[in-house]
This record gives C-alpha cells, sequence and structure tokens, in this order.
C-alpha cells in the first residue's frame, strides 16, 4: 500500500486545522456535493442561511458526508430545486397559497426521492403557519396525512442516537412526517430546530435554547445532522444488520 | 317384392345380392336401350316392329340379370367349444433370472407342458399384443390393461379359459389398488382365469436405488433436501450411498434397509451457483445383483435466484448512494445489504462520545471474506479500501478478484475515494475491472460532461434503455449531465465501453470510458466513472420524463451482471433420456435487442467428461438450431453450444442419460398380488413350481356363422332364354323386310 498525495494531504488538514476547517475532498464537482435548498415564498417563509451554513459544516467535521456549506434560496416551482435533493421550508406565518403548478413540482420532487424539512419556527402551538402547511399536505398528499413519527424511526438513530426532537423550544416530544411506502420524504418539526441552529451575522448565536441552554443547542445540532444523514441513506439503519448490532450493545432495544 | 328363390331350387332363408359394381349395371342398361333403339329402327311395319322389339326385351333383361351378378346368400351356425385364451407375460422383468432360470423361458416351457397348442395366445405388457416370440423387452406392465382388451375382444362370448403367466410386478391400476387399499375391484375376465405365478419373491438378488426426490428445483444458497430410498433383498444390509454432481463427489452417507428391506435418507446440498445441474445417487454393484441399472439415479436439479442478493458498500453517504439505494431497496426481487461509512478516522476528533453515536463496526473481514460467496453483486460505490482494510488489503482484494473470476459480479462506482482515488491500481481488484488504473497526473476531471453512446453501448442490454435505436440515441443526448469522471488509462483488454467521455482521451487517442463493463472468467464487472447517475433520476423527473432511464439503466445493469441477460441459450426437451435413445436440444441465438438471428453458424460440444460429442448447425430464421444425437453411455452430460465468431457468445445445460429401465424399477415377483387376484376372480392360482391344469367352463360354447352363396346369374336359364327370344327377335325382323 503505498503513501498517496491524498493521504499526506489528510494528515496535514487533520494536523494542521483538522478541527476547524472542512477536510480536503475532491468530490466530483460542486454541483455533485450536498447543499440545502431553502423554499421561498412570497409570505410567511425565513431563510436561515447560517443555520445551514452552521449545520452542513457540523456535517463534515463529525461524518463522512461531503457537503457544500451553503444554502440557496428557490421558490417551489422553480425547477433549480431539482439539483439539490435537500430541501426546506421554514415557516413564520400562514402561506400563501400554491399556484397548481408549484403543488405538482413539489409533489413530484418529493416522489422521486427529494426531502423536504419544515421547521415551524413560531414554536407555539397555536401558531398560523401550522394550519396553512396541514392545508398544503393535504394538496400535495390527498391520500395521506401528516403523523407523529415513532420513538423508533431512523431519524433517531442515523448518525446520533437520539430521544427527542429539540429545538430552540422544547414544545413538541416528536416529529411529524408523511410517508410514501418505506421512506419519510416530509419531516416537520414544530420546535423551531433552524432558530436553535441559527447564527447573527456576528457569529453569536441568534436566539437561546429553552429550557436546556447550550445542552439543548447541542441536541438541535445532533438532530440537523440526523435529519440529514436520513435524507441520504433513509431506513438504512433499520437494515438487520445494523438493528442487531445495536441491540446486542445495549444501545437500542 | 320378395325373390322366388324357390324357382331357382334355394331355400328362402337368404338374400339377394349384387356383385357386380352399380357403373357395369348401368353400361349394360345403357347398352339395352341402344339394342332395343336398333331393333325397332331396323324392323319395317309396326306390326314387326313390336313383335321384334317385344322378343328383344326378354333376351336383354336375361343379359342384364347376367351382367348384374346376383347371388343368393344363406346363413347358417354352429356350436363349437368355448375359446381358452393365453396371455404372457412379456415385460423386462420376465427376463431376470431366478435359481439359474430366466423368467420368461420358465413360462415358455410351462406353456408346453399344459399343452396349450390350440389356445389364443398373446403377449402383454403395457397393452395386449398379437403373438409373436417373446423378446422380454416390454415395458410399464399393466395386467388390467390386457385382460380389459380380451374381454373387449371377445365382446358376448364365454370364453373356455383365461390363463395369464407373469411374475406379479404390475405397474397399472390393479395392483396400485391392491398395493393401497388392499382389496381388488373383481375385473370381468370373459372367462374362469388362471394366474400362474412366474417367480418366487426370494429368489433374487438385487439392491437398487428406489428414488431420488429433490422437487426438481432449488433456490441458489439455500439448502434443498434430496430424499433418496434405497431397497434390497437384505434386511440390515448397509448400503453406501453416494452424491456426486456432474462426476464431483458431494456427499456420502450410509443406509441401513430395514425389516422390509427400504431405507430412506437425506442429503441437504446447498447450491452457490445459478443453472441446472446433474446431481447422482449410486450405490455399489453387488456380483449377485439382478439388475445393475438401478443402482444409479440421476436427476437434473434447476437452480434459480429466488432474489439477487447485493452488497452495497459505500465510503460516505451522498446524494448518488441515496438514489441507488432507494432503487435497490423498492425493488422486491433484491435482497439489499448496505454498509455506508458514516464516520471516518478524521471525523472522530469531532467531539461527540462514541455513546451518543448510532454507529457499529464495518465488518469488512467477515464481508469480504466467508459472506463474499453469498452475494450476487457487489458494489463498492465510491468506496477506498485503505482506511479498512489495512494489513489485510491484499488477501481481501484478492477475495474480491476470485468471487469475480469464479462467477461473481462487480460494479465499481466513482467519487473522489474510487478507482486511482480509492488506491486500486495495482491490486488484484484492477485485474477484474473492465478499465486501466494507474493514471499519471490528475486522477479526475470536473468538467460536466454528457457521456456519448459508443458502437457497442448502442446495442448493449444495459444501455438500451429504449427499444428503437434511434430514440435510444436521442435519449442519451439529450439525458442530465454527470458531475465530472474519474480519469481511467482506457478500458481493459476485453472490456466493452459502453458510454465514453466526449472529449478527453487515452494515450492511445481514444476517448475515456465513462461506462465500461467485462466479462472475466465466469463473471462480469462493470465501471461506472463518476458519481452523478442519480441526476438521470431526478433531473429526469424535473423535466417530467420519470426516472425511468434511471430505473432501466439499472436493472438492466443488474440483469446483466448477473447473467440473467443471456441472448443464446440452449435447452433440452428431456433432463432425463433413456441410453440409446436421441437426446434432443434446442440453441437459441438472439442480437443484443433480443431480435432472432438467422443462418448462424454454431458448434455443440457434448461431453460426460470422457467421451465428446462435436455437433454443427446453422440458426433458422426463428433464431433456432435443433440438434439430435445418441449419447454412447450413461451418466451426467453436459452441453456447450458456441456461436462461431462471437467470443463469450455461448450457452450450455445438462441431462442424464440413464440405463434404468423403469420396468426394472422393482424385480422382485408378487405372487401375492396374483394371488389376491384370482381370489377376486374366483379363479385359481397357481405358484410358481406348482402343477395345475388351468380352470375350464366345459359350458362355454361360441356359435360359428357360415355363409353360403349361390350364384343366379351363371343359371342354365339364363343363355337360352336370351338365344331363344333374341333369335326369334331377329327372325321377325328379317321376315318383315328389316336389316
Amino acid at each position: 500500500m503505498s503513501f498517496t498525495r491524498r493521504r499526506l494531504l489528510e494528515f496535514a488538514a487533520l494536523g494542521v486545522g483538522g478541527l476547524a476547517f472542512p477536510r480536503l475532498s475532491w468530490a466530483l464537482g460542486e454541483s455533485a456535493k450536498l447543499d440545502v435548498a431553502e423554499l421561498k415564498l412570497a409570505s410567511g417563509t425565513l431563510q436561515r442561511p447560517r443555520a445551514w451554513e452552521r449545520l452542513l459544516f457540523e456535517l463534515i467535521q463529525t461524518t463522512s458526508v461531503e457537503a457544500r456549506p451553503e444554502s440557496v434560496a428557490l421558490a417551489p416551482d422553480d425547477l433549480a430545486l431539482f439539483d439539490h435533493p435537500i430541501a426546506a421550508l421554514i415557516g413564520n406565518g400562514p402561506l400563501p397559497p400554491m399556484s397548481d403548478a408549484a403543488v405538482e413540482q413539489l409533489s413530484r420532487y418529493l416522489q422521486y426521492g427529494g426531502f423536504l424539512l419544515v421547521d415551524d419556527s413560531s414554536g407555539l402551538s397555536d401558531s398560523a403557519f401550522d394550519e396553512s402547511f396541514r392545508a398544503l399536505c393535504r394538496r400535495l398528499f390527498p391520500a395521506k396525512s401528516l403523523s407523529p413519527i415513532s420513538s423508533d424511526h431512523s431519524i433517531y438513530r442515523t448518525f446520533f442516537l437520539l430521544d427527542a426532537p429539540l429545538g430552540r423550544v422544547d414544545t413538541y416530544p416528536y416529529l411529524e412526517g408523511i410517508t410514501l411506502g418505506e421512506t419519510t420524504p416530509i419531516v416537520y418539526c414544530r420546535n423551531d430546530l433552524t432558530g436553535a441552529l441559527d447564527r447573527r451575522e456576528d457569529g453569536l448565536d441568534a436566539a437561546n435554547c429553552v429550557p436546556g441552554g447550550e445542552w439543548q443547542r447541542r441536541e438541535s445540532i445532533k438532530l440537523g445532522i440526523n435529519l440529514i444523514m436520513y435524507a441520504l441513506t433513509s431506513n438504512y439503519k433499520k437494515d438487520l444488520a445494523h438493528v442487531r448490532r445495536l441491540q446486542m450493545e445495549g444501545r437500542i432495544e | 317384392m320378395t325373390f322366388p328363390s324357390s324357382l331357382f331350387g334355394l331355400t328362402e332363408n337368404g338374400v339377394l345380392e349384387w356383385t357386380a359394381t352399380s357403373e357395369w349395371i348401368l353400361v349394360a342398361v345403357a347398352l339395352a336401350v341402344f339394342t332395343l333403339g336398333v331393333s325397332w329402327w331396323g324392323s319395317r311395319g309396326v306390326r314387326h316392329r313390336v313383335a321384334s322389339v317385344g322378343l328383344l326385351v326378354p333376351a336383354l333383361l336375361a343379359m342384364l340379370w347376367a351382367v348384374a351378378g346376383p347371388v343368393w346368400v344363406e346363413g347358417s351356425g354352429r356350436e363349437v367349444p368355448g375359446r381358452t385364451v393365453v396371455l404372457v407375460d412379456n415385460s423386462a422383468s420376465m427376463s431376470l433370472v431366478e435359481d439359474g432360470q430366466q423368467r420368461g423361458e420358465a413360462a415358455l416351457e410351462l406353456l408346453d407342458s399344459l399343452g396349450l397348442e390350440q389356445a389364443e395366445r398373446f403377449l402383454f405388457d403395457s397393452e395386449l399384443k398379437a403373438w409373436t416370440t417373446p423378446d422380454w423387452t416390454g415395458g410399464e406392465t399393466d395386467l388390467g390393461v390386457a385382460l380389459r382388451a380380451v374381454r373387449e375382444r371377445y365382446a358376448g362370448e364365454k370364453l373356455r379359459s383365461v390363463v395369464v403367466m407373469t411374475d406379479g410386478i404390475d405397474r397399472g391400476s390393479l395392483r396400485e389398488q391392491w398395493m393401497t387399499e388392499g382389496t381388488l375391484t373383481s375385473p370381468t375376465v370373459g372367462g374362469p382365469l388362471t394366474v400362474y405365478s412366474i417367480g418366487e419373491q426370494a429368489l433374487i438378488e438385487d439392491t437398487a436405488i428406489r428414488e431420488v426426490r429433490t422437487g426438481g428445483f432449488a433456490f441458489i444458497r439455500a439448502p434443498f433436501t434430496m430424499t433418496v430410498t434405497v431397497v434390497g433383498d437384505q434386511a440390515g444390509a448397509d448400503v453406501p450411498v453416494t452424491l456426486s454432481r456432474e462426476g464431483r463427489l458431494v456427499a456420502r452417507k450410509r443406509a441401513v434397509l430395514d425389516e422390509q428391506g427400504s431405507a430412506e435418507l437425506e442429503f441437504e446440498v446447498t447450491p452457490t451457483r445459478a443453472g441446472r445441474f446433474t446431481y447422482e445417487v449410486s450405490i455399489p454393484v453387488g456380483p449377485n445383483d439382478a439388475v445393475p441399472a438401478n443402482n444409479t439415479e440421476s436427476v437434473v436439479v434447476r437452480v434459480v435466484r429466488d432474489r439477487m442478493r447485493v452488497l452495497q458498500v459505500c465510503g460516505s453517504p451522498s446524494l448518488d448512494q441515496k438514489f441507488l439505494r432507494l432503487l435497490l431497496k423498492q425493488d422486491p426481487a433484491i435482497d439489499l445489504v448496505s454498509f455506508f461509512i458514516l464516520r471516518t478516522e478524521r471525523d472522530i476528533p469531532s467531539g461527540y462520545g462514541t455513546e451518543e453515536l448510532s454507529l457499529i463496526a464495518f465488518p469488512y473481514e467477515r464481508l469480504f471474506t466467508e459472506d463474499l460467496e453469498s452475494f450476487d453483486l457487489v458494489i463498492l460505490q465510491n468506496f477506498d479500501y485503505a482506511p479498512y482494510f489495512r494489513w489485510s488489503a491484499d488477501a481481501l482484494l484478492g477475495n474480491i478478484a476470485d468471487y469475480v473470476k469464479g462467477g461473481g459480479s462487480l460494479v465499481m462506482i466513482g467519487g473522489d475515494r474510487s478507482f486511482d482515488l480509492g488506491e486500486y491500481a495495482g491490486t488484484p481488484v484492477e485485474e477484474v475491472l473492465p478499465v486501466k488504473l494507474g493514471v499519471q497526473g490528475e486522477a479526475i476531471d470536473l468538467e460536466p460532461i454528457s457521456p456519448v453512446v459508443t458502437e457497442a453501448g448502442s446495442r448493449h442490454p444495459i444501455t438500451r434503455l429504449l427499444p428503437d435505436a434511434t430514440e435510444n440515441l436521442a435519449l442519451w443526448e439529450r439525458i442530465a449531465p454527470l458531475d465530472g469522471i474519474n480519469r481511467s488509462r482506457g478500458a481493459a483488454s476485453g472490456a466493452a465501453v459502453l458510454l465514453e467521455h466526449p472529449s478527453l482521451k487515452d494515450a492511445q487517442g481514444r476517448a475515456l470510458p465513462v461506462v465500461a463493463v467485462r466479462a472475466i472468467g465466469a463473471g462480469r464487472s462493470m465501471a461506472i466513472m463518476g458519481d452523478g447517475s442519480w441526476r438521470w433520476s431526478f433531473t429526469e423527473a424535473a423535466r417530467g420524463m420519470g426516472n425511468q432511464a434511471y430505473l432501466r439503466f439499472w436493472k438492466n445493469a443488474l440483469r446483466w451482471l448477473v447473467g440473467e441477460e443471456s441472448r443464446v441459450t440452449l435447452e433440452g426437451a428431456m433432463d432425463n433420456v433413456r441410453l440409446g435413445t436421441a437426446a434432443r436440444l434446442i440453441g437459441r441465438v438472439r442480437d443484443v435487442g433480443f431480435d432472432a438471428q438467422a443462418d448462424v453458424p454454431v458448434s455443440l460440444v457434448v461431453t460426460d467428461g470422457t467421451d465428446k460429442l462435436n455437433l454443427e448447425g446453422t440458426t433458422g430464421v426463428d433464431g433456432e438450431v435443433r440438434f439430435e444425437f445418441t449419447p454412447p453411455r450413461a451418466g451426467a452430460w453436459r452441453a456447450t453450444m458456441q456461436v462461431e465468431g462471437q467470443r463469450g457468445a455461448k450457452a450450455e445445460t445438462v441431462f442424464a442419460v440413464t440405463n434404468r429401465d423403469p420396468e426394472l424399477e422393482e424385480v422382485r415377483a408378487d405372487p401375492g398380488f396374483l394371488q389376491a387376484l384370482a381370489q377376486a376372480t374366483d379363479g385359481l392360482f397357481v405358484a410358481m413350481g406348482e402343477q395345475a391344469t388351468p380352470l375350464e367352463d366345459a359350458t362355454a360354447t361360441r356359435k360359428i356363422a357360415d355363409r353360403n352363396e349361390t350364384p343366379l346369374w351363371n343359371h342354365p336359364f339364363i343363355p337360352l332364354v336370351m338365344a331363344l327370344f333374341a333369335s326369334g327377335s331377329w327372325w321377325v325382323r328379317r321376315r318383315g323386310g328389316g336389316r
């Protein structure tokens, strides 16, 4: 086995700034790397590019995934959405009615392998966004409905072992989702996950996490990484080889 | 009107029949009318005409009578004694020798001693046959059919005696009923039945394989049970049983015969390859074994895939991995085992404790040693082996290469950890890849490209996404571009490039491969020199074209890789061929589009490992070629058909040639059945060696019908009438001045 240029660079990267910078990579083109598309509507949505930058950076540092730590804002009827198989919809108010073409494209996006993380930034039980998003789901998949995701879902074990879906707040102890076949292409978080990840322009956290503070923020980052990993590997962690091993080691029941 | 038979001195118990054909009668009538006309016009004066014609009419009627050939037929009958019918078993089991004498010879001696020369004799095996010199070669003895044929032949007639000579090894419904129900429905025989038992149960030595049960097919890598029944004449005998597959020993066991002289044992076999295989079960042949041929039994087992077992190893979760897993996971015909490297040694110092993670150790050693053979296909997707295989790298990479050469399938998919970047250059894995590694300089090219379909790619089933060639090319031209490629030094020897780079060339000036395939040893491999094939799914869906292109590409690839996509096939008409009879094989040759190829010369080699038969043929318009030949020896035979001038275009099949005679599956005489048959018909059973004359029904008679024919056309009265009246007519006409 030869000591190649690539391995030399890897060692150098780890030795000099391995914890501070993403590792060197020759992924086949920047466009092949993972990023996030933020859905942007006329109202009711907001964009948090720094939250994605932070999450994807953590993803690169923590996992073997190659990513481009940035996001792009797109309308749901923009064909460019299909260059970004992972999308997010962060709501802060009632969504305006979406055109039939946009609904049709978004539905197609999700059926053919796209993943949509929906985050209610209000963290409130009576949010206006929640009602309008549920109405959108009924248009996207008339025969399906949002339902709570069970605690043994792959999302809770794709990379980290998690007990609860914490965000900026800890209001709802479960995620919701729409499952098609064996995958869940829409995951809905009502605890303002991206609020916990977001940063201000000066680099400081945009909001405090309550009630758990920094521990809660750390758990939110872990949830964000798990969601990205789920978008990539879907139910991989439900494969028998993994379940048996984790059960044998007492890490899951 | 009744015929006045008394005029001719005949009885009234008869009927008049005409022996001349209607054509002759019509000719005679026409001649008579003509003669009358001549006579009429040849006479002068009305009085003479009437007299002349009037006299001529009786003469012509007499002539017509003579021509019509009337015959008076009278029937009569007489009573004679009823018939004696003798049925002698001519089946192969009658050729067996008991106590120094062949059973058949014993039957003929008995027949002579009974003095039944006047009897009506028949042979029988599966049916009743006319008597001829017995050759003791018939099969599938069915005494019930023979008795039924006798009854139908002599329907309505009482037979004086029915004599049967047989060893009782009946394979028809009569004995089956007796063996399963213990009783016999009395067959209608037509006369008193006497059954002479030829042979005794204890007088023959034979150990045989009665039956081998397999179910006919098995699933690859799933154990199936082969149940063998051994029978013999010595209770408690310890019989070694050998199972082999086309000459290679598989297992040995011992069978201990029970009190009924039977033993059943099971072999558990786990096939590792799909296809058709001949298994042979055999036991030793003893010095006095009556039927050595039944000591061996060959069965053909078809081994099929229940599900394609795929190992997907990925160096990093990625969009390419995501879409491939979705495809593989959604296919119920695929049993997918995935291992994704979620964290490398470089990611470890990231501040999270191991107890927080759901990661498990990558079982690479087990996967690439003991488990490797269990997979139909291994996908190395942007996987760099070095950080994991470490000091075992040479051995594990060697295992992968051996796996491919031995019939496995391998796909390597590009990315920043694959091909040269995965350090596969110079390893055993490179030897089985369709591309040459060891690139000098940049190992990847990041320019997005639309790959170009090569001539081979336009025909190959993997890249033939649409049936029409033009539409297929158009699809590839508009399909989403890849995000760059892993460079190579070009296609390996024997590889086919299906998609190539539009501009980058190797050192020989040939376009760099983007997708290439190779058949090596018994296995196949494929290289996809990029990690952007997921766009063929998602970007196509964005355009409203669905993901059919991606699905077809991968499904075609999977089928080709595991060898299910075969354009050349060879099938046998039968799995088992009797020695001495012709084996028939049908070969089919199709092109990559699976259209029949006509006028293609092919050669066929048929071998049992010792003998070799060489045949040649040419496909017809249906793409089929038929071979017929007679294998010279019993055993497992493998036939391989090669399409001339097309390397690798071949197919094979197997068949067993057996010299087992179904009639000799059982060799011990069954006097018990014959005794039961005699009882059921109130007949007489005569055991071997006993003397007894056949039962007779003295009252049985039959009537012999006689037929007495008296010709009427030659009665002396006829020419007399003709001469008298014709002369009178002539005389009257002349007297009247006529001619």
